[in-house]
């Protein structure tokens, strides 16, 4: 057998049936056989997209998203992709084409190191330099990707290995290491602490999206009575109109969820690493923490957590609730559920030009209970991680930790594939998606009906924002002015296109992308001044709020 | 001074791995031992890094790697320094603790020396 038929054994066998991919002289071999084989092979439009796909894949449906690229300029354009998924633990595979295993390291047409240059981005990697060990090594890839913290992996295949005839396989998979210890010895502390707080707060991180505990989350949360928060990459793990559920934490956080932050005597803290753009400066964080994490180096990391508790989040918070005493809200979760209403506010602003929170605001009211969002980057994200109702069986996916323009649309496109029948919109900013467009073409030919909800202001308005907040109002490098025109350049994609101008066609607009079984663009012109405030700031030595027009009064 | 010991896959790109670590916790390596070791297809590498902090951190990022198959924070009283010495007439080896190799270095004044630390 070929290198590339065990290669393609290997996928079947791990219920492998897409990739998303990208072709070239070190992969032909593969794609030669692939050509015929019972995987679907969906061709991107640059290989950064094949990872965002795979990676928008993997976080709908829990398991390995493929993506595949050819030696050289193919792999190096993966690298911003897998730098995505490993920043937001999501379990990519990536393979990639490499020169023949004889000149290797002769730089060869085509050649670059990029298992080198995989490493720090990726849970781990391997250079198959032994047809030996393929079947193996491919099988070890998936197993640690899925073992523990998720995370990519990605495996390099020169060319030599994909046509050489593999008789005599090594078997004996690698045993994935992965830092995780269960390690529940202070769960009786955890659970005296719950017991005894006065104030807890549950915060919900990535985690628990990954291990899937939201409905347990919630069980937990209704026994002891403790309000619920999350961080952006929480979003979406727990329903957003649940009462005790207060909403997105952090520097673009609810006032609500941050002064609960602030407030509560004992934090619960699950699957969250406590990044800089949730907790701001540790030191600020002077409340006893329980930490939950699978990845027992995040424990303490940034935050020394008075009790630690290494384990898959749903396993732990289950072993808690089978222990726990149910005990009844008192004044803080009165208090803060008052609150919560008096956070809310009205989203259904009849500004013209329209208000960016108006679009999200009919994003919430028009699409179906489990429809997806992904998001782009900058202003667009932070409007919809802020006002977007993440109720029911929503799910929210975001580029949190890498910060990736240009990831919504591929994601989109790689989580529709994975839930066909589910609605998915892509919430975009102009900036971001003019880095990756081309995907619309891929949209089309592989008829794959997402939905792109374009929050057009001309602008790379958070960069705008940063400058009129930080930088003395001294605006440079952001204006995109009037180029493109998106629903021309939609349609000469072949994707349908209307454009929103006037607040009355807003309404109108979203309702066709969202039962469009076409890929659809929506060209919202939006208010270019509109900045996204509240911004919170938490400092060692206290919290600052620019507060815009946010009204809420809850502090006093 | 501390010094981390660890057992490793002995395959090419695990030095890279773990040197990685340190640059991403930028945390600078002191000295560094690496050797085959008593289990065949695995190596053993011994370094030393300044504060107790960075070898925590360094420990928590190692244990992570696939590649590697043990690490510790190895005890002072296992610790063993080593130095090579040389000046114009001919080289000599240094084997004792680390202030006893320190101040022999210190009293001698070789015009070259490389030392390091090992343990076990
Ligand atoms: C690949 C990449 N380059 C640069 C940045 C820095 N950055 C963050 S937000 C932003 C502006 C985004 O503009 P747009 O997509 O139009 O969204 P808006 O803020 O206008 O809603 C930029 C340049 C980034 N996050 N990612
Ligand atoms: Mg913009």
């Amino acid at each position: 057998m070929r290198g590339s038929e065990v290669l393609i054994n290997v996928l079947r066998d791990e219920g492998v049936n897409v990739v998303f991919g990208y072709p070239g002289g070190a992969m032909l071999p593969l794609y030669d056989d692939l050509r015929c084989a019972d995987v679907r092979h969906i061709l991107v439009r640059h290989e950064q997209c094949a990872a965002h796909m795979a990676d928008g894949f993997a976080r709908v449906l829990k398991r390995p998203g493929v993506c595949m690229a050819t030696s050289g300029a193919g792999a190096t354009n993966l690298v911003t992709g897998i730098a995505t998924a490993f920043l937001d633990s999501s379990p990519v595979i990536a393979l990639t084409g490499q020169v023949p295993t004889g000149i290797i390291g002769n730089d060869a047409f085509q050649e670059a190191d990029i298992f080198s240059l995989m490493i720090p981005i990726t849970k781990h990697n391997f250079r198959i330099m032994n047809s030996a060990t393929l079947s193996n090594d491919l099988r070890s890839a998936f197993s640690i990707a899925m073992t523990g913290r998720y995370g990519p992996v990605q495996v390099d295949l020169p060319r030599d290995i994909l046509t050489c005839d593999v008789s005599s396989p090594i078997e004996g998979r690698k045993i994935p290491t992965n830092g995780t210890r269960e390690d529940l010895t202070e769960l009786p502390q955890a659970v005296q602490l719950l017991e005894s707080a006065e104030r807890p707060l549950i915060l919900v991180g990535g985690g628990a999206v990954w291990s899937g505990c939201g409905p347990n989350i919630i069980q937990l949360a209704e026994m002891i009575a403790s309000p619920v928060a999350t961080t952006l990459m929480g979003k979406s793990a727990v329903s957003e109109d649940h009462p005790l559920v207060l909403g997105m934490v952090g520097m673009h956080g609810r006032r609500v969820a941050n002064y609960a932050l602030e407030e509560c005597d004992v934090l619960l803290a699950i699957g969250t690493r406590f990044s800089d753009r949730m907790i701001g400066e540790p030191a600020s964080c002077r409340t006893k923490v329980i930490h939950i994490d699978i990845d027992t180096g995040e424990l303490g990391k940034n935050v020394r957590p008075t009790v630690a508790l290494g384990g898959d989040a749903g396993r732990v918070i289950r072993t808690i609730i089978s222990t726990i005493r149910s005990k009844k809200g008192g004044a803080w979760t009165e208090r803060m559920s008052l609150l919560k209403k008096e956070c809310a506010c009205n989203l259904d602003l009849p500004d013209n030009p329209i208000k960016p929170q108006k679009v999200i605001y009919e994003l919430s009211k028009h699409l179906p209970d489990d429809a997806i969002v992904t998001t782009e980057v900058g202003q667009c994200q932070m409007f919809a991680a802020h006002y977007f109702e993440a109720t029911g069986k929503r799910q929210f996916i975001t580029p949190g930790g890498l910060g990736t323009m240009g990831f919504g649309l591929p994601a989109a496109i790689g989580a529709k594939v994975a839930a066909p029948d589910r609605c998915v919109v892509d919430v975009a900013g102009d900036g971001s998606l003019l880095m990756v467009c081309q995907e619309m073409a891929t949209a089309v030919e592989e008829d794959i009906p997402v939905f792109i909800c374009l929050l057009n202001n001309g602008r790379l308005g958070m960069i705008r924002q940063l400058q009129n907040q930080f930088y003395g109002k001294r605006l440079f490098a952001e204006d995109l002015g009037s180029s493109p025109d998106f629903v021309k350049l939609a349609e000469a994609f072949g994707v349908r296109s209307a454009r929103a101008k006037d607040p009355k066609d807003l309404e109108s607009v979203i309702e066709e992308g969202i039962t469009s079984d076409r890929p659809f663009l929506a060209d919202v012109w939006i208010d270019r001044e509109e900045e996204v405030l509240p911004m919170t700031m938490r400092a060692e030595s206290g919290t600052r709020v620019i507060a815009g027009k946010c009204a809420w009064k809850g502090v006093c | 001074m501390e010094v981390i010991s660890m057992i490793v896959n002995d395959e090419f790109g695990v030095m890279q791995r773990v040197m990685g670590e340190f640059t991403r916790k930028k945390i600078n390596v002191e000295t560094i031992v690496v050797g085959k070791c008593e289990i065949v297809g695995k190596a053993r590498i011994v370094l030393s890094v300044k504060e107790r902090k960075q070898a925590e951190q360094a420990v928590e990022r190692l244990g992570r790697l696939q590649d590697v198959v043990q690490v510790e924070i190895v005890d002072e009283t296992r610790h063993e320094a080593y130095a090579l010495v040389a000046n114009s007439f001919g080289k000599a080896r240094l084997i004792g603790s680390l202030e006893e190799v320190g101040s022999l270095i210190d009293t001698t004044k070789p015009d070259r020396f490389v030392k390091t630390v090992n343990a076990l």
